[in-house]
């Protein structure tokens, strides 16, 4: 069930402020929006309704949620157009804990950079996982993108470096380094992540969060934010059943704006984030 | 006394209760809002906290409490019978040659718990053969080729086919010497039509002795729900929970356990090979309450 549904099921309904609130935080939860931010957002539902009499209707949280929730998400939208950049070469950094999407990301990434005539190159950092360096490469064979690489286990932070320094050398525009997930609880792949921003010195630094996270995404933003600290966060996975509540708990949590959303596992399922896209997603089946 | 013990948001809800000797039907609604608090803190799914709670007021209602017992505590006994109840008692895989096939949602971790599982059965003495099916994402067959390097097991895969089918069959004809084999897919989805036909014909063409669903437990409220038409699709006989050594309380993986309603096997704690351990039900719900040591405390109860 999503929003819309509950609520048209209930269209002409009148009832009690209290039980209002509750089915509101509920969907919001049920969404995956964090417990505390679910709270939060239904206190500013009520001190916009409070000139409405104590019965209302289902139509009129409708809206109001909306253009709540909206307010939330337009503070996070992001005005960079990585088309438009003034460094050369523009390097952007992928952070994230395992497996939620960021050497998919960055296929998409290169390819869309590719394909509006931009010259890319990767860094494959990850030099960590099993297959790691064979996924990344074929992610590059497909985008047309160079990856420069070194042997599994050597040194993340000199991958990077070494592909900051070839595209220096042939003026290429944009270097995306894919790094190992890494939980925020280990303190070595955490110091790991420093060095690799030290040397690296990143333009932009994304974290990649995975669409169908639940109330640890706050717990993840927050330690990478103050460990490692980031710029935006892109959501994968949204091709799914996930609501991804974490756009919303982020936004008024961590204040840090939303990039991108991954819509599927293809080169090209990659969309900015739309603050208005996003609602409609929620509000309608 | 028992309370004490509590380390987490549910020490303040049976603060609120403690002192009074009787509790009257006022007092147990507004702790199970407690209650309904602290599991969907935890990402339980809503619609299994309400069933969960309602549970507590029948049962609240109806039960006495066991002579010598206070009425809080034995709020405390119900929530955390209900939730054992889901999870079921301790265990264990069988030690037998037999197949088994992972499955499970983009990245939860398939295809590393395939080499711990293997590093698992080698370890007690059976060899394993590990099958790379996931002809969907970029390296699978590289990734999987490697793990099974580092645990000492056998592998087949063929890199340029893209019918799983074909590869498992092959691939059990070849590992044929391998008492356990062990298929690795790819991730899916449930609205994602191709992939679900996808895992049926193979569950249906290879009909394997275990299908075990494979979860992260960082993830929230649309697991249960997932878990759901995956295990409609192939029938889930067991579960292994990823990501344990994060901060994820683990409560989505309950709600798909409570969906799939089979025993939880391991739990995965790393990125390494060796970081597997075999599931301890009361050590899990005791993290997912944020509960010191649930086990003493129930003695104790
Ligand atoms: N459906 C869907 N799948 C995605 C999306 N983004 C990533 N995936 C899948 O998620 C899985 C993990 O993606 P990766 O890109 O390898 O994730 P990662 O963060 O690099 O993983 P590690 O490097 O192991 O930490 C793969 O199966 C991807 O195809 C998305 O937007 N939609
Ligand atoms: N920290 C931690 N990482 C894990 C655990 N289990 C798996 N991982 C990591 O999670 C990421 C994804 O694991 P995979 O085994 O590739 O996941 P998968 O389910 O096979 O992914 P797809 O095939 O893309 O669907 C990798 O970086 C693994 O190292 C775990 O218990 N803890
Ligand atoms: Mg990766
Ligand atoms: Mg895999």
């Amino acid at each position: 069930e999503n929003i819309s549904n509950k609520s048209e099921n209930q269209e002409s309904l009148f009832i009690k402020r209290d039980e209002f609130d509750e089915r509101v935080q509920e969907i919001l939860i049920e969404s995956d929006v964090s417990f505390e931010s679910a709270e939060r957002i239904v206190e500013m539902l009520k001190n916009r309704e409070k000139k409405l009499s104590r019965k209302i209707s289902y139509d009129d949280i409708k809206s109001n949620l909306r253009s709540v929730l909206y307010d939330v998400l337009s503070q996070a939208k992001s005005d960079l157009d990585l088309l438009n950049v003034d460094k050369k070469p523009y390097v952007i950094l992928f952070i994230g804990i395992n497996g939620t999407g960021k050497t998919t990301t960055i296929g998409k990434i290169a390819s869309y950079l590719k394909n509006n005539n931009k010259k890319v190159v990767i860094a494959a950092g990850d030099t960590f996982r099993a297959g790691a360096i064979e996924q990344i490469s074929i992610i590059g064979e497909k985008t047309g993108t160079e990856v420069i690489k070194h042997d599994f286990g050597s040194d993340p932070a000199s991958v990077a470096y070494d592909a900051i320094e070839h595209a220096r050398a042939r003026r290429i525009d944009y270097v995306l380094i894919d790094s190992a997930g890494r939980m925020q609880t280990n303190k070595n792949l955490l110091s790991e992540m420093k060095k690799i921003k030290r040397v690296a010195r990143p333009d932009l630094t994304l974290l990649v969060l995975d669409g169908m996270i639940g109330n640890d995404a706050i717990e993840q933003a927050k330690t990478f934010m103050n460990e490692i600290n980031f710029d935006g966060v892109v959501l994968t996975k949204l091709d799914t059943d996930a609501r991804g509540g974490a756009v919303i708990s982020v936004a008024m949590e961590i204040k840090k704006p939303i990039m991108f959303v991954g819509v599927g596992q293809g080169l090209n399922d990659i969309m900015r984030f739309d603050p208005d896209w996003y609602l409609d997603k929620i509000f309608s089946s | 006394m028992v309370l004490e013990n509590l380390s987490s948001s549910l020490k303040d809800v049976f603060k609120k209760i403690s002192g009074s000797s009787y509790i009257d039907k006022e007092t147990i609604k507004e702790v199970s809002k407690d209650i309904q608090r602290a599991l969907l803190k935890a990402d339980v799914n809503v619609k299994l906290v309400i069933s969960l709670t309602n549970r507590l007021q029948e049962r609240a209602a109806t039960e006495k409490p066991p002579a010598g017992m206070s009425e809080q505590d034995f709020i405390l006994k119900i929530i955390y019978e209900e939730l054992l109840s889901i999870l079921g008692e301790e265990s264990r895989i069988e030690l037998k040659p037999q197949t088994i096939m992972l499955v499970g949602l983009y990245g939860n971790g398939k295809t590393t718990t395939a080499g711990k599982l293997a590093r698992f059965f080698i370890k007690k003495g059976l060899s394993v053969g590990l099958i790379a099916a996931d002809v969907h994402r970029p390296g699978a067959y590289e990734q999987l080729e490697q793990i099974s390097k580092q645990v000492n097991s056998l592998f087949y895969g063929e890199k340029n086919e893209k019918d799983p089918v074909k590869i498992i069959k092959n691939g059990l004809d070849r590992l044929g010497d391998a008492k356990v084999k062990i298929i690795d897919t790819s991730g899916r989805d449930s609205l994602d039509d191709e992939l679900i036909d996808e895992i049926k014909r193979i569950k249906n063409e290879i009909k394997p002795d275990e299908v075990l669903y494979v979860v992260d437990a960082t993830l929230g409220q649309q697991v249960g729900p997932q878990a759901k038409v995956l295990n409609d699709a192939v029938s889930i006989s067991g579960v292994i929970i990823t990501k344990m050594d994060g901060t994820g309380k683990g409560g989505g993986a309950l709600s798909a356990v409570a969906e799939i309603k089979s025993p939880v096997y391991f739990i995965g704690t790393g990125e390494h090979m060796e970081d597997f351990e075999v599931f301890n039900p009361r050590k899990f719900l005791s993290r997912l309450l944020g509960m010191g040591d649930i086990d003493a405390l129930m003695e104790a109860v």
